[in-house]
């Protein structure tokens, strides 16, 4: 009986050590993870902070250090069997519940941030000069124009390089999944240029309406609307939608 | 007349044993850990590259994870909760093993089996069983692991009765239940004599 009991409270203790140790990473990683999430968020100015972003970020930091936690804790106390309810419970939080809910909440936060400057610039190989260009103060191309200005409040290349609504939403991403490949793959070729024509429709969802517009555009505003002309006819060579500096990296 | 020849074309019930389950929810959750990994480095360094892990490959992983435990545990659960299915047996087939994780209780029909000890690397045949008796009870009853292995000696047939209708069945019926119990004390008393 007297090894019954040192046999129950050694078992008892050691069930208390991991919970100790489980809690204990999960505080210094909680500690380490969420402020990197805020200060991802702080990068554009504090006027400009989606509260989407910032509510996933740190919902998908928080869920994201709990899960390693979770399946840590599991692997080392229970080595891969599953056989009482407790056992049972931690597996299924760790290896099914969390990472549903990430891929979940995670999806929120691709769909964003795949629309952002920043993540258009890490591909630093091909599109760091249309960057540099963009948020350059002294360029008169039309990038930095909308961006200085901020005509376009944020995400700048995306509102200008994606058609109207869900479809046109679908189809840059599943265009930037084909970039992506290219890109990391080195097959992409230099110079950068557009797939299709630049369709009128992308500068149109916005300046159709304006007065301003209108009135510098008035002789050839019905060409654009129909199609007859497009605004790359004007814009490619004088206003410029870029000035790209021939400085760009050569695949290899 | 021409002999005809006659096959037994019953599917063979699909087994998972002790090892195999393990490896499947350790390797689940390794894909869990890899996922959250992935996770967190997108959200450290937003790329092209940790975006389209994160979006793309976290996604697969993490329904293989899910596939892998959701499998098992409907495995288990179905295997706890079969009733009287019939299986054959090949000899030397292995039914399970000493120290596996006890989910089901065995009636034999027809063949022989071989009770076998392992300790310290040492194989001991410990009883043999035939038609008529039962074994694989003392792990349900006592909620402990298989205390040694049981191999088919020769072509047989059991039942296979789940952990949960067997302990049901015990409930149920006192008599059958005093049977077994007198069968578990007496293999108890024979292993505690060895």
């Amino acid at each position: 009986m007297n090894e019954d009991f040192s046999e129950a409270k050694a078992e008892g203790v050691c069930t208390a050590w991991y919970f100790a140790a489980a809690l204990r990473l999960l505080v210094l990683s909680a500690g380490v993870f969420l402020p990197l999430a805020a200060q991802a968020q702080d990068e554009g100015a504090r006027f400009q902070q989606d509260p989407v972003q910032q509510v996933a970020a740190r919902v998908l930091v928080v869920l994201a250090v709990i899960g390693i936690v979770v399946v840590v804790y599991s692997l080392a106390r229970y080595r891969g069997s599953a056989v009482e309810p407790a056992s049972w419970g931690v597996l299924l939080a760790g290896a099914v519940a969390l990472p549903l809910l990430i891929t979940g909440v995670g999806t929120i936060l691709v769909f964003q941030r795949a629309e952002r400057v920043e993540f258009c610039a890490s591909c630093h190989l091909t599109m760091q000069p249309f960057v540099d260009d963009l948020k350059n103060p002294k360029s008169n191309s039309l990038a930095a124009l909308h961006f200085r200005n901020r005509y376009i409040p944020d995400d700048q290349c995306y509102a200008c390089h994606t058609s109207y609504g869900l479809f046109g939403t679908v189809e840059a991403k599943k265009e930037g999944l084909n970039d992506v490949y290219r890109y990391y793959t080195r097959t992409f070729h230099l110079p950068i240029t557009l797939k299709h024509p630049y369709p009128n429709n992308d500068c149109l969802k916005c300046h159709a309406g304006s007065e301003k517009w209108i009135a510098s555009h008035q002789d050839y505003k019905d060409a654009l609307f129909s199609g007859e002309a497009t605004c790359m006819q004007c814009h490619a060579e004088s206003n410029p939608a870029h000035n790209i500096a021939q400085n760009v990296a050569t695949p290899h | 007349m021409t002999p005809t020849v006659t096959r037994d074309v019953t599917p063979k019930p699909f087994k998972l044993n002790s090892a195999t389950t393990r490896t499947l929810l350790i390797v689940a959750q390794l894909l869990a850990l890899v996922v959250f990994i992935l996770a967190l480095e997108f959200l450290r360094r937003t790329t092209g590259g940790t975006l389209f892990l994160f979006s793309t490959i976290g996604p697969v992983l993490a329904l293989i994870a899910v596939a892998a435990v959701l499998g098992v545990a409907t495995y288990r659960f179905l295997r706890r909760h079969s009733l009287f299915e019939v299986e054959d047996i090949e000899p030397g087939q292995v039914i399970f093993r000493q120290g596996e994780e006890g989910d089901c209780a065995y009636f034999i029909h027809d063949g022989q089996f071989a009770v076998i000890r392992e300790e310290n690397g040492t194989e001991t045949v410990i009883a043999r069983l035939s038609t008529g008796q039962y074994f694989g009870e003392m792990a349900l009853i006592g909620n402990a692991a298989r205390n040694a292995t049981v191999r088919a000696v020769t072509p047989a047939r059991v039942a296979i009765l789940g952990k949960q209708n067997f302990l049901t069945m015990l409930s149920l019926m006192p008599r059958t239940q005093e049977d077994i119990m007198q069968t578990v004390n007496a293999r108890a008393m024979r292993k505690a004599k060895k």
